[in-house]
């Protein structure tokens, strides 16, 4: 059997899709304050797991980045080479209003203020913090999205990159970073 | 609690003539000297006082009178008490003693004071930065640095924070409320 006209990939893409969605591992790495409210999402009072939500270690076995709250230029560094090292597909939820506009971090002089600028984000959840259930409906928009296909950041990263890296060494002027091909 | 601070009270001030104290809470004493006293009475206190425990040293920004006081809080276990060493150094050379032969950890808080007030202390072993990565400009917590002009220039700002920029500005254009005259004086 061969898949090469329209509609028998359109049913491979759904198969997929739902695959990816039932199965979203986040990559334990917190970033700010935010990271607090992870625990109690993934244990069992809100039991994330039931959704296929959970925690995973490295940054080739993980789905999702998750930037919990504020982000310094010295962490965007480190978010950066993390987020590139994920594999294909990879998704970004940005975190409490900080990774927005800076929430109350807005006028210091070492926090990004709009995360979008750095890395391309699916899902923004608002909130200083967020509690479980917003990061839970977070998740279920972000689910709706790749069922619907829609949930491409990692291609728009790719297809920006110069735009993006311009960015990053606007904020982070000793670029010492390895290029990565993918 | 008493008999002990006085105890103390006198037995630095027979030490140290330079020595002013304030003594203000229940378990806390307060002393000002000059900075040439810093090393000595910091080794008097941490052996014979029994003034062990180095809890932090930090630094308050004195911008109008052009000085910095840098402040070494230490606590006795003995004693149950916390005495503050304070010591004002000059702002545009500022230059202290390095003390972390008394207390290692005094490292630690030196370098940090190092990066974020320029302050030198003679003999500091800092090899590389310590919080900072990649910082050029002047040291950040200095009261005369502009944070908000910095973050303004480097950090992309989204648009739609302009009521952002003061709480009681906004408040006074919603309410028509008016300001108190004590709050004039903090206006941006």
């Amino acid at each position: 059997m061969v898949f090469n006209d329209k509609n028998s990939q359109k049913i491979v893409d759904i198969i997929e899709n739902y695959a990816r969605k039932s199965s979203l591992w986040i990559l334990a790495y917190g970033t700010g304050c935010g990271a607090i409210e992870l625990p109690p999402t993934v244990t069992s009072r809100y039991d994330s797991e039931r959704l296929g939500i959970h925690f995973g270690a490295t940054p080739r076995q993980a789905d999702v980045l998750l930037i919990t709250g504020y982000l310094t230029t010295k962490t965007l560094k480190r978010v950066i080479r993390v987020y590139e090292q994920m594999q294909d597909p990879k998704y970004v939820i940005g975190f409490g209003s900080c990774t927005i506009n800076g929430g109350m971090y807005w006028d210091s002089y070492n926090t990004i203020n709009a995360l979008d600028r750095y890395l391309p984000v699916d899902v923004y959840i608002n909130g200083c913090m967020p509690r479980p259930e917003a990061v839970l409906a977070g998740f279920a928009k972000l689910q709706k999205l790749i069922q619907a296909g829609k949930a491409d950041g990692a291609n728009k990263y790719k297809e920006n990159l110069d735009w993006y890296r311009t960015n990053q060494k606007k904020v982070i002027p000793n670029w010492r970073m390895p290029e990565y091909n993918w | 609690m008493k008999e002990i601070k006085t105890k103390i009270i006198e037995r630095i001030k027979s030490h140290f003539q330079d020595a002013v104290e304030r003594d203000y809470d229940y378990n806390r004493l307060d002393f000002s000297v000059k900075k040439e006293t810093i090393p000595s009475i910091l080794f008097y206190l941490k052996d014979e006082m029994n003034f062990k425990h180095l809890s932090h040293i930090t630094c308050v920004d004195w911008l109008e009178e052009k000085e910095f006081e840098v402040v070494f809080i230490l606590w006795s276990y003995t004693d149950r008490l916390q005495v503050y060493v304070r010591t004002r150094i000059d702002r545009d050379h500022p230059v202290l003693d390095n003390i972390d032969m008394i207390w290692r950890q005094a490292n630690t808080y030196e370098r940090e004071l190092k990066e974020m007030y320029g302050i030198n202390f003679t003999g500091l072993e800092a090899p590389e930065e310590f919080l900072l990565e990649d910082w050029e400009g002047p040291p950040p917590m200095r009261r005369d640095f502009d944070t908000r002009e910095y973050a303004a220039r480097t950090y992309y700002t989204r648009p739609g924070r302009e009521d952002a920029q003061d709480v009681r500005e906004t408040i006074i254009k919603r309410t028509g409320e008016e300001l108190p005259d004590f709050a004039k004086k903090y206006k941006r």
